[in-house]
């Protein structure tokens, strides 16, 4: 089980990816609605996980990976995707992110790709 | 052939039914069964797209932000935008029997605007094939339309504008489009340039044909993913077998030492695409004298367009496991082509293995 940072500006999304995260026993260690949260709260949490959304105000979720990236080499970021963004997810794969998943999701195949994530 | 086979008002109708096919596919997946896409209607000059919108109607919006521009306004009954929300799993707040529906919670009106986020990506994803280039979008805005007929100072004008109509849930939804002048341009010359591939080609391999056979028979995933990922290149390989041993002993083999593997000579070999085994079969030496493998067996008959891009993308650490002895270039079989990129191979991927097994063997080849 990992402590998990949610990432999303959506807060229904963020709701979603927490409660799926609850049932697969995770703990939610805290959220962020774009991306420069995300740093700070990465930064202060240390997380063991970071799902990260791709389109967010003010710093993206590619942006906001490469930042984290940058603070930890070995941070496991898993990308939450919408579908027609692949290209977005290869590169975010490229800058370090462990797997992704593509939205809308099934809280079965999210915690699927957390474990993979957290497997990597 | 003429150089223009299409008009403005067409692709702006094929516009519509690109996007609205897509956005009904995403939605398809929150409310299953309930989603039906209508009537693409070009607006005359003039006409305000918000016209007939009711007071009240619940508005979800995003833009085209790079490669082109343009809005997209979702709107929505209060009851459809409810069902929607409902279904996404976001639930409405109880209200006593009798008593006036609540306003949208703000959880209610967040699933909206991540409705909106997923079905316009899909669309930007759709109408990117059309235009062949990639399209990013902003973020989504939500908002009540109190005074839908000053919308246009919330969204702006543009030359174009499309209706297409929605039934979500039983309740009437519609996409309105604002199209700039630029954009119908380069739908035209897309199209046309389609247009012109088809007639040199009986068989239309364009983008322009690949999203007008998208818009009547695929889903937004085959338009964002498939058509997408189908042209990346990936390595396949054939491995014979492997053992494990110190690696003192892997450095110290002279020439001409024999290496056992696990196999049999007669044992099918395993076929990978980018570190994922997804198939077996036999090895043969074809008529060329080249080595290929006649598939007997699919790992994984569900192997799809993602989980080959989640493979291509776990390349650098299923690579830390080396495979130094390359032993032929060749891999054909019947359902995949391939050809020899032994160049292709990250030099830096195998410069630090952590566990010192050393022998497996592969044939290498990558998938068109």
């Amino acid at each position: 089980m990992a402590r998990v940072l949610v990432v999303d500006d959506a807060a229904f999304m963020r709701k979603v990816v927490s409660d799926a995260l609850a049932s697969g026993g995770h703990e939610v260690v805290g959220e962020a609605g774009n991306g420069v949260e995300a740093v700070k709260q990465f930064q202060a949490l240390a997380p063991e996980l970071t799902t990260l959304d791709i389109t967010m105000p003010e710093k993206d979720g590619l942006e906001a990976l490469a930042e984290i990236i940058a603070l930890d080499p070995r941070a496991r970021v898993l990308m939450c995707s919408a579908l027609g963004q692949e290209s977005k997810v290869i590169e975010s794969i490229q800058k370090g992110a462990k797997d992704f998943v593509v939205k809308p999701f099934q809280p079965a195949q999210l915690l699927e790709a957390v474990g993979k994530a957290l497997a990597a | 052939m003429t150089q223009q086979e299409i008009t403005p008002r067409e692709a702006l109708i094929r516009l519509g039914a690109s996007t609205g096919e897509a956005i009904a596919k995403v939605l398809e997946m929150f409310v299953p069964g309930t989603v039906e896409r209508g009537e693409v209607t070009v607006l005359a000059d003039g006409v305000s797209p918000f016209a007939n919108v009711a007071r009240g109607s619940i508005a979800t919006s995003v833009s085209y932000v790079d490669g082109v521009t343009g809005a997209n306004v979702f709107v929505m009954t209060p009851a459809g935008a409810r069902a929607l929300a409902a279904a996404m799993g976001a639930a409405a707040e109880e209200v006593a029997e009798g008593a006036d529906p609540s306003p949208l919670s703000e959880l209610e009106l967040s699933a909206l605007s991540e409705a909106a986020n997923q079905t316009m990506a899909a669309a930007a994803a759709a109408i990117g094939v059309v235009l062949g280039q990639g399209i990013e979008i902003s973020t989504p805005d939500t908002r009540v339309l109190d005074d839908p007929a000053g919308a246009a100072d919330i969204y702006g004008t543009a030359p174009h504008a499309t209706s297409t109509t929605f039934m979500i849930a039983g309740e009437s939804c519609r996409l309105i489009q604002l199209v700039p002048r630029a954009f119908v341009v380069r739908m035209v010359r897309a199209i046309d340039e389609e247009s012109a591939e088809r007639t040199d080609s009986t068989v239309g391999t364009g983008s322009a044909a690949r999203a007008a056979r998208s818009a009547v028979d695929s889903s937004p995933h085959s338009l964002a993913l498939e058509e997408a990922l189908g042209g990346i290149s990936l390595r396949v390989w054939a491995e014979l077998g492997r053992t494990r041993m110190p690696l003192g002993s892997a450095l110290g083999l002279p020439v001409g030492a024999v290496v056992d593997l696990d196999r049999t000579a007669d044992a099918p070999v395993d076929l990978y695409v980018n570190g994922m085994r997804f198939a077996r079969g036999q090895l043969l030496v074809t008529d060329d004298g080249e080595w290929a493998v006649s598939l007997d067996g699919l790992d994984s008959q569900g192997l799809s367009m993602l989980d080959l891009a989640r493979s291509a993308q776990a390349q650098p650490r299923e690579l830390v496991e080396p495979a130094p002895e390359v032993v032929e270039p060749a891999a054909e079989s019947s359902d995949i082509e391939s050809e020899d990129r032994i160049e292709d191979r990250d030099p830096t991927s195998t410069a630090e293995p952590e566990t010192p097994e050393v022998t497996q063997s592969e044939v290498e080849g990558a998938v068109k």
